[in-house]
């Protein structure tokens, strides 16, 4: 049972990212709501039950290649609890902020045990496309490696690359190719409550 | 749409030879001296030698093939027709015309023709006249479709320069390439080298890469991401049908076909590691062929098909190394620069292409099978990548973005003449140039 209460609590960090900038709404006008808390105070099972059905959404399921066919961004959602890490130039060695991020993700998964992540590595477009699906792919395994070594089960961890086929910006300077050696961490699977 | 590019293909029959007098060219080009002189050639419109309409435009349309074929190989600048004296409908043999009507305007080189349409059928006959001596230099005879008429235009034009340096065009071919269709997604098409009869292969709405042709022209291979990893997959152009090859080593990159036809060189990744494998040409009796942790990546083979060229970080950064199938032995071709991917050898065997990174910039070397110098043949602005030799071993197709944007181009081996194949609103890249076509 402690499986579900992290999640419902990433829920609510969830729910009340996404109200933070929606208009308020009280289901219960009349104030006297069991649920009300103090006033102005988002109620916590106010947030799950009404955010429930967009589960799903919690930066989980759609990799990058599933969003390039709809249109989206290929970035990682705002509020995904796994950030991306960076690389230099043609290189796939992980630096300290690399390592850093890695660990705080390592922890998420370790309190998450039922998530599977798939770890997408990316490349900026410079250089020829199957040289750069190879890097990325070095990249990835680059991540999984650590993420192993931290103690993350390696079944729970799957990896692809995309080369640069899939970059988050398209800019001819350094500040997006940076941003587009990368890896992603596309969380493939949660147990939502029952 | 396929039984039209195939029955295309298999209906064309070169009927006979229309001189039997030897023939001497009194205008020789040397391809061997750079910047050599141009030939000034008109090309007329055909004359309608039967009753029918040109309801298809052959007139019209063969001389405008043929006129692109001698633009884009540099080697004759094309008589503006507006300054043309006589018609299409004048003479077309050399008895029947006034060769001062071509001299007068400038021309040394002439190409006239005539066709008949039956029905669905189609009969062209074309000739290559040297002005000044007022001679016939070569005739021949086609017969197909009526939809056939570009192919027939462009083997002429590959018959006229081989009349003028001695080894034939490259013109009767295809090429294939990679275009963006938004979002990142990428379909594979191939079309002539001008543009025309442009097919889409994939239509599966993913990122599909590397499109490699079979050496007689018949079947693609591809890499592509359509069902979620990546796969080699060949697409079969008489059946219009696609199957998987292989993927049992990993998730592939780019894949090419032996010169006889027998064998795929392709590489496999697995657990973030590429190497480079040999499968049959069933898909199977994989053989691996590097066996170090470094990326291997990108073989092409020699047209001997005893040599691979490939990409391996093995020394810390790409560079193009050559390895013998036999044996197994590895040697390192290119030593300038930090960054040298994306290799293709010549069909003439001598030389290799490649992309080498310089000044932080990507342009296309060229370099000899045996080592040596690394001579850069692209410069200026945007990055040139991707090198794919024609089949005569005298051009290259590269995609460069020199005008905002990637779009395929062909230039000389030397560098010279680079002019652009694709207009396209999205980017074109990865060109493979085909054999020549049968």
């Amino acid at each position: 049972m402690g499986k579900l209460n992290v999640f419902w609590y990433a829920l609510i960090v969830f729910a009340a990212v996404s109200l933070a900038g929606c208009p308020k709404s009280n289901p219960n006008p009349a104030g006297d709501g069991t649920a009300a808390g103090e006033k102005g105070k988002t109620p916590p099972n106010q947030g799950l039950s009404r955010d429930q059905s967009k589960s799903s959404d919690l930066g989980t399921g759609k990799g990058s290649l599933e969003s390039a066919g709809k249109g989206d961004s290929t970035a990682t959602p705002a509020g995904s609890p796994l950030q991306e890490v960076y690389f230099a130039f043609d290189s796939f060695d992980l630096t300290n902020d690399a390592r850093a991020t890695l660990k705080k993700n390592a922890d998420w998964l370790k309190s998450n045990g039922s998530a599977r992540v798939e770890i997408e590595g990316h490349c900026d477009d410079r250089g020829t496309n199957e040289y750069n699906l190879a890097l990325g792919a070095k990249r990835a395994q680059a991540a999984k490696d650590y993420l192993v070594s931290l103690g993350i089960p390696a079944e729970r961890l799957s990896t692809i690359s995309y080369g640069e086929e899939l970059p988050v910006c398209r800019e001819q300077n350094e500040d997006c190719w940076q941003k587009n050696r990368r890896d992603r961490f596309v969380i493939s699977s949660g147990r939502a409550p029952s | 749409m396929v039984t039209k590019i195939l029955v295309a293909g298999a209906a064309l029959v070169l009927v006979f030879l229309l001189t039997a007098a030897p023939f001497y060219s009194a205008v020789v080009i040397d391809i061997d001296k750079p910047s050599g002189r141009v030939v000034p050639i008109a090309i007329a419109p055909l004359k309608n030698l039967g009753s029918g309409e040109d309801r298809r435009g052959v007139s019209d349309g063969v001389a405008d093939a043929i006129a692109n074929d001698m633009k884009l190989s540099g080697w004759f600048r094309v008589l503006d027709r507006s300054a043309y004296i006589e018609g299409p409908q004048s003479g077309i043999t050399s008895d029947s015309f006034d060769f001062k009507n071509w001299s007068t305007i400038g021309a040394e080189s002439l190409v006239k023709g005539g066709f008949t349409v039956q029905g669905d059928d189609l009969t062209v006959e074309l000739r290559l006249f040297d002005v000044y001596q007022a001679k016939l230099l070569v005739g021949k005879k086609y017969t197909g479709k009526v939809r056939d008429f570009r192919r027939m235009a462009h083997r002429f034009a590959d018959e006229i320069i081989n009349q003028f340096t001695g080894t034939p065009g490259p013109f009767n071919t295809r090429i294939a390439y990679v275009s963006k269709s938004g979002g990142g997604l990428k379909e594979v098409y191939f079309s002539n080298l001008d543009g025309t009869e442009k097919f889409q292969v994939t239509t599966n709405k993913s990122i599909n890469l590397s499109p490699a042709w079979s050496p007689d022209g018949r079947t693609l291979l591809y890499t592509s991401f359509r069902e979620g990893r990546r796969s080699l997959f060949l697409y079969d152009l008489s059946t219009a049908r696609e199957t998987r090859v292989a993927d049992q080593a990993g998730s592939s990159i780019g894949g090419r076909w032996s010169p006889d036809g027998q064998h795929i060189a392709v590489s496999f990744e697995r657990a973030g590691n590429t190497d480079v494998y040999i499968l049959d040409r069933t898909g199977k009796n994989l053989r691996r062929m590097t066996e170090d942790r470094g990326i291997d990546v990108s073989p092409s083979w020699s047209p001997d098909g005893n040599r691979l060229a490939f990409v391996s970080n093995r020394s810390g950064s790409p560079h193009i190394y050559l390895m013998d199938v036999a044996t197994g032995n590895v040697r390192r071709l290119t030593f300038s620069g930090s960054y040298n991917t994306s290799p293709d050898w010549s069909p003439k065997g001598d030389k290799i292409a490649y992309t080498g990174r310089v000044s932080g910039r990507f342009q296309i070397f060229t370099i000899a099978a045996q080592g040596g110098d690394a001579h850069q043949i692209t410069s200026g602005g945007g990055d040139n990548e991707d090198p794919s030799w024609a089949p005569d071993g005298r051009f290259i197709a590269f995609s460069s973005n020199r005008g905002g944007g990637y779009h395929l181009y062909m230039m000389r081996e030397n560098g010279e003449n680079q002019q652009r194949l694709t207009a396209s609103g999205g980017d074109d890249s990865n060109p493979s140039w085909s054999s020549r076509l049968e």
